[in-house]
């Protein structure tokens, strides 16, 4: 058996760049990205990144940011 | 054609009421019972044994006595107040946005229990709104339209007030200091009035009957965005249809002292009672002359019952042996009093006109249909 | 949300008798002094209201005398919206008719409720 490889991901900070081509060296910030909002793990702040750039908080140095909500429309049953 | 005495009519209407015991409780006028005694159904007779007595009346709460008709009409009348009166109540909830700490489905559930008010004569106006169900695709559907669907938005985001982060700093620890907006109420649900609904609630927008109900809490930088479905329905289908906060009756207790009660044990007497129900009064000169347990009592007080309606027939008297053989408690069989609690989408006596229509028109239904059966 | 049987009638469709005729069996074994009626959407509301002015049904001969010798209603299943109603007349009066009479009276019963209700509720509000 072969040991679990890791799905090959696009956004995440190359750990698989050769399997992945689209896959960027650490460091390198994509121009073209969009910015992505995260909300500061400590401080409360909010951080918006961009695909390669160093998580981490602009305003307190934190490394743990946490994903926003989408606005993606959800239905519920009032019962 | 036998007529009963005054004295057996009165003791087929009352439910005895022993310390351990209720006896004498089901319906006797029916002519199997009785035979040789005109109990035939006729309308002209209920007409003059049917009659209704108001207590109190105000907008969301009635009492009111029915007497002189059969337990299963009134209660007919009640099941119709709490489980097929409709009402209009928040039935999907689309969210947009939610980051608090309260789930989804658990606001959503909440939002659905929230009374809500608008003008009578439209919410008269609005149609049943038929969801498509899973199982049935071609079943019948009626799609969401301005007259069957009431569209409600609810969008607050709480933020630190000016200054908050330094008080908090500080240690001020009260929210209202600190937040805005730290607590949704439902009177931030905003009525999007559609298509002619805007003239048919123009008189009475929808709206919380109680602005003031907490729905849930946020603290800065947490945002509740979302659009709610109202639409009617009734109490069987889900509770938050029910237009009643309680409909319900009970029978009208008689307690009848058999034996004079006197002085202190009088005193005791009255305190088995309610306040009111029963009073002390000095034993009169004709009544100690007629009756010869009163005599030689003249100016003493007794016992007398005052006012049965506030009596509880807790039957505290009958676990006091002096009492025992001394009162009997009972109730009147066909005196129904009606507490009709409204939860403020009716008022409480339409609810009960409205009872008793829905029972007309589901007589009238069935009756219609055993006539094309029958063809 | 299943819609409210009770009121689909008369709320979202023009009052169809064959809509109604529908909702209404008679179970075998019927005659015309005996039979079993089921009904469709009907709870306790209507079959023990229904009952009891059934059973009230009396013949004028010598005496008078009831009409109806047995009526009883029952929830066959509670997690069925059915109701069932079972009448047995004497001899010479048929079935049919008593649960129409049955119906009338019912109709007629509220009509009084309601204008009594009025009534009394018109003087305590100007008693106020």
């Amino acid at each position: 058996m072969s040991a679990y490889q890791p799905p090959a991901s696009t956004g995440g900070a190359g750990s698989s760049s050769q399997a992945n081509p689209l896959a960027m060296p650490t460091g390198v910030i994509d121009e073209r990205a969009r910015f992505v909002e995260y909300t500061c793990g400590d401080c409360d702040s909010a951080v918006s990144l961009k695909r390669g750039e160093p998580i981490r908080c602009r305003n307190c140095g934190h490394r743990v940011l946490y994903k926003q909500r989408t606005n993606r429309m959800v239905q519920f049953e009032a019962r | 054609m036998s007529q009963p005495s005054q004295e057996e009519r009165r003791r087929r209407k009352l439910l005895t009421i022993g310390d351990e015991r209720v006896a004498n409780t089901a319906s006797n006028d029916l002519p199997s019972l009785f035979p040789g005694e005109d109990m035939d159904f006729n309308l002209h007779e209920f007409k003059k044994n049917f009659n209704v007595q108001f207590h109190t009346s105000s907008a969301h709460d009635s009492t009111f006595s029915l007497t002189g008709l059969d337990t299963s009409l009134a209660n007919a009348f009640r099941r119709i107040c709490i489980s097929e009166i409709p009402t209009v109540a928040i039935e999907d909830v689309y969210i947009m946005q939610n980051n608090g700490v309260m789930q989804d489905e658990v606001l959503a559930q909440r939002l659905g229990l929230i009374p809500l008010k608008g003008s009578p004569s439209g919410l008269r106006w609005l149609r049943w709104y038929i969801k498509p169900s899973p199982d049935d695709p071609d079943a019948f559907v009626t799609p969401p339209s301005d007259h069957n669907v009431v569209v409600m938005k609810l969008n607050v985001k709480c933020e630190w007030r000016e200054g908050g982060l330094q008080l908090a700093a500080k240690g001020e620890t009260d929210p209202d200091k600190l937040y805005k907006n730290h607590a949704v109420y439902a009177k931030h649900l905003k009525y999007v009035p559609t298509g002619k609904q805007e003239e048919m609630f123009k008189d009475g927008p929808i709206e919380a009957v109680h602005p003031d109900i907490l729905i849930t809490k946020m603290r800065p930088g947490q945002e509740l965005d979302l659009m709610v479905h109202a639409m009617k329905g009734i109490g069987a289908d889900h509770a938050k249809f029910s237009p009643v906060a309680t409909a319900s009756y009970r029978l009208l207790p008689t307690i009848d002292i058999t034996s004079p009660i006197l002085s202190a044990e009088a005193k005791k007497f009255a305190r088995c009672f309610p306040k009111g129900v029963i009073a002390l009064a000095p034993v009169t000169t004709e009544q100690s002359r007629k009756d010869p347990a009163l005599k030689d009592h003249e100016g003493e007080l007794h016992a007398v019952v005052s006012d049965p309606m506030r009596d509880t027939v807790s039957r505290e008297c009958l676990r006091h042996d002096e009492f025992k053989n001394k009162v009997k408690l009972g109730r009147v069989r066909d005196h129904f009093i009606f507490s009709v609690e409204s939860t403020g989408q009716w008022e409480s006596d339409e609810l009960f006109l409205e009872s008793v229509r829905l029972l007309k028109v589901k007589a009238q239904r069935v009756r219609r249909g055993l006539g094309e059966l029958m063809k | 949300m299943s819609e409210p049987a009770s009121l689909h009638g008369t709320e979202i469709l023009e009052i169809d008798p064959a809509v109604d005729r529908d909702r209404i069996r008679v179970l075998p074994g019927a005659t015309e002094t005996a039979a079993s009626f089921q009904f469709d959407g009907e709870d306790h509301t209507l079959g023990n209201a229904l009952r009891y002015v059934i059973l009230k049904k009396c013949v004028y001969t010598l005496l008078p005398s009831p009409q109806v010798e047995f009526c009883g209603y029952s929830i066959p299943h509670p997690s069925e919206a059915r109701m069932n109603i079972r009448i047995q007349t004497y001899d010479g009066v048929n079935v049919y008719d008593v649960l129409e009479k049955g119906l009338d009276d019912l109709v007629d019963m509220c009509d009084v409720v309601v204008e009594k209700f009025i009534t009394a509720r018109d003087e305590f509000k100007a008693s106020q």
